[in-house]
């Protein structure tokens, strides 16, 4: 069912926005929150479990030790010649070639994945942001019909809102 | 002020900072405990005496100067991870977290002590006092080895007190209590710890230099000092983490090691530092392994730690076994066991682990020291765990009046409240 009208809540006071979403939670609203600043405590509140980058930093450090084992063991063998009297393959220093491309892969898909779960890059704003939430207020933006507004409306205002705008959502949003 | 409306606002609604400071305050200390440590001092000193007297091997000497080392390196560590503390304005757990690094502080003097007792097994200890070494005869003699090594450590265990004075004064405290603001330690306290920081690393280069690496005067490692710092350093740590979970169990209910943050972050600490133990032993060892220069290499391959030598394989010695245990305890089984939050804020894990990691280091120390004495058999017997235990005991009584202050730090209501940010 397409949204007919969008609340943006805009709040002073981190308390309150986590309040507010709360209480959204509490009675199954979707909404979409911003924050001026990271918020461990709102992070907690909106109940995102841990974040999915952390499983491909473990991939992107385990691919990395694989590959530097490849490159280095397996350069020496196509290159069978004893150096130094070593051994063909000697362990300490494929060690620290294994280690740093672990650090780089590892590092590497930190970044990538980080931006691509953070959904960047994002050039047009998401629809009931305002320039306020990237400077000084928390805002909450709400999609839903005319009949449940009053009831969202009086939520927010409750748990503190400052002010709530009414906006007209955006074709592309409405399928949320 | 106007640009963080939230901060000003939280601070305003708090209650004003108490203005009594825990610090000294009467702790019975059970009298089991003194008479333990004191039994275990008469062990050791008779075990030493008999030693001393009756082997012709200097077991008793050996056994004295490694654990010279290991719990020097302790107390030593502990008075530095205070003035770490304060560089880095750490007030993660009030001063508690303060009293606790510096609860061994008055093993210190006693070690200045323990020091002059070398003196006496010095022909038995350093090869170069009965034949002095052609190459730096003017470094390494007996007058100018126990004058600059007596000098050093005399300045250190006295700025150490200077130190562990200041820190201790009431507006050091109040200012480890006051988490709430951005304010700079105390300027006395500023000033001192970095003193502190930089003469540790000087003098326990040169003790590491001359008390072990002068065992076996053809070695050389310019990275050996950095090595020894920082393994005393992380066994200051570790002892830090294991009075922590033992303190958990018996100070009552409500204390700041039953916190899971402070848990957490001796955790964090103890496997920190375990990576950089092993990150200064291995850039050495790279260097000699790459090198391959008879006159670096012996020492490792006395130790049966030099793998794949020339023609691919490794010279069987005695010695292996404790060589290849030391990095086991030390780097392999903190860094695999407290990777994850929860065993950290576990105390049997974390105990365990630290308990095991002292063990580690104490081998380290014996593994550094016996094998340029006695290179071809492990001379372990009940001389050496006498004199240890004995160390032990002097080491237990000198901790009491540390430990009392760490306790009444730990109990006091300011404290938790403090910790509870």
């Amino acid at each position: 069912m397409a949204a007919e009208i969008e609340l943006v809540g805009s709040f002073a006071e981190e308390e309150e926005c986590i309040h507010a979403v709360e209480a959204l939670r509490r009675s199954g609203v979707e909404f979409r929150v911003f924050s001026p600043i990271p918020s461990e405590p709102l992070i907690h509140a909106i109940g995102r479990g841990l974040s999915p980058v952390r499983m491909f930093v473990l991939l992107g450090g385990i691919s990395g030790v694989l590959t530097g084992i490849a490159v280095t063991v397996g350069t020496s063998w196509e290159w069978n010649l004893i150096v130094g009297g070593k051994p063909v393959v000697s362990w300490p220093p494929f060690i620290i070639i294994m280690f740093e491309l672990m650090i780089l892969f590892g590092g590497l898909s930190a970044a990538l994945s980080f931006f691509f779960f953070a959904r960047l890059p994002q050039l047009e704003p998401i629809p009931g942001y305002s320039e306020r939430f990237g400077a000084d207020r928390f805002g909450i933006a709400v999609e839903c019909d005319e009949a449940d507004s009053a009831r969202i409306e009086a939520m927010m205002r409750e748990a503190g809102a400052e002010k709530i705008a009414h906006e007209d959502p955006r074709p592309e949003s409405a399928e949320h | 002020m106007t640009s963080q409306p939230q901060a000003s606002r939280e601070a305003s609604r708090r209650p004003i900072a108490p203005q009594v400071v825990p610090g000294k305050a009467d702790v019975c200390v059970s009298i089991p405990i003194v008479v333990v440590c004191s039994i275990l001092t008469l062990i050791g000193v008779a075990g030493f005496i008999a030693g001393v007297m009756t082997e012709t091997e200097p077991h008793a000497w050996e056994a004295f100067l490694c654990n010279f080392l290991f719990f020097f390196g302790v107390a030593q560590g502990g008075v530095v991870i205070s003035a770490a503390f304060y560089l880095t304005q750490a007030r993660w757990g009030g001063p508690g977290a303060y009293r606790l690094a510096e609860s061994f502080y008055f093993f210190l003097p006693i070690a200045f002590v323990l020091f002059w007792v070398l003196f006496f097994g010095r022909a038995e200890l350093w090869p170069w006092v009965t034949k002095p070494v052609a190459k730096n005869p003017t470094w390494l003699n007996t007058p100018f080895f126990f004058a600059r090594e007596g000098f050093a450590l005399l300045a250190m265990i006295l700025l150490d007190f200077w130190f562990i004075r200041v820190s201790q004064r009431v507006d050091v405290r109040q200012w480890a209590l006051s988490n709430d603001n951005i304010m700079m330690p105390p300027t006395a306290i500023r000033r001192l710890a970095p003193a502190v920081a930089i003469t540790y690393a000087v003098v326990m280069s040169l003790i590491a230099f001359d008390l072990i690496m002068s065992l076996a005067p053809a070695w050389k490692s310019t990275l050996f000092g950095a090595f020894f710092f920082a393994g005393a350093f992380w066994s200051g740590i570790v002892a830090m983490a294991l009075t922590a979970v033992i303190l958990r169990g018996r100070l009552g209910a409500e204390n700041l090691f039953t916190r899971d943050s402070v848990m957490h972050d001796l955790g964090k600490f103890t496997f920190a530092f375990s990576v950089f133990w092993a990150y200064t032993l291995f850039a050495q060892y790279i260097v000699i392994w790459y090198g391959d220069i008879p006159n670096e290499t012996f020492f490792l391959v006395v130790r049966g730690a030099l793998i794949g030598g020339p023609a691919g394989y490794t010279l069987y010695t005695p010695w292996m076994i404790p060589t290849w245990i030391v990095p086991v305890l030390v780097w392999v089984i903190p860094f695999t066991v407290l990777m994850g939050v929860k065993p950290k804020k576990t105390p049997a894990i974390l105990g365990g682990v630290a308990f095991l990691g002292l063990i580690g280091m104490w081998l380290e120390r014996y593994v550094l020291v016996v094998p340029s004495i006695e290179p071809r058999h492990i001379p372990f017997n009940w001389i050496e765990a006498t004199i240890t235990l004995g160390f032990l005991g002097i080491f237990g009584l000198c901790a009491i009046p540390g430990m009392k202050l760490t306790i009444a730090a730990a109990a006091a209501p300011q404290v938790l409240e403090a910790a509870e940010r």
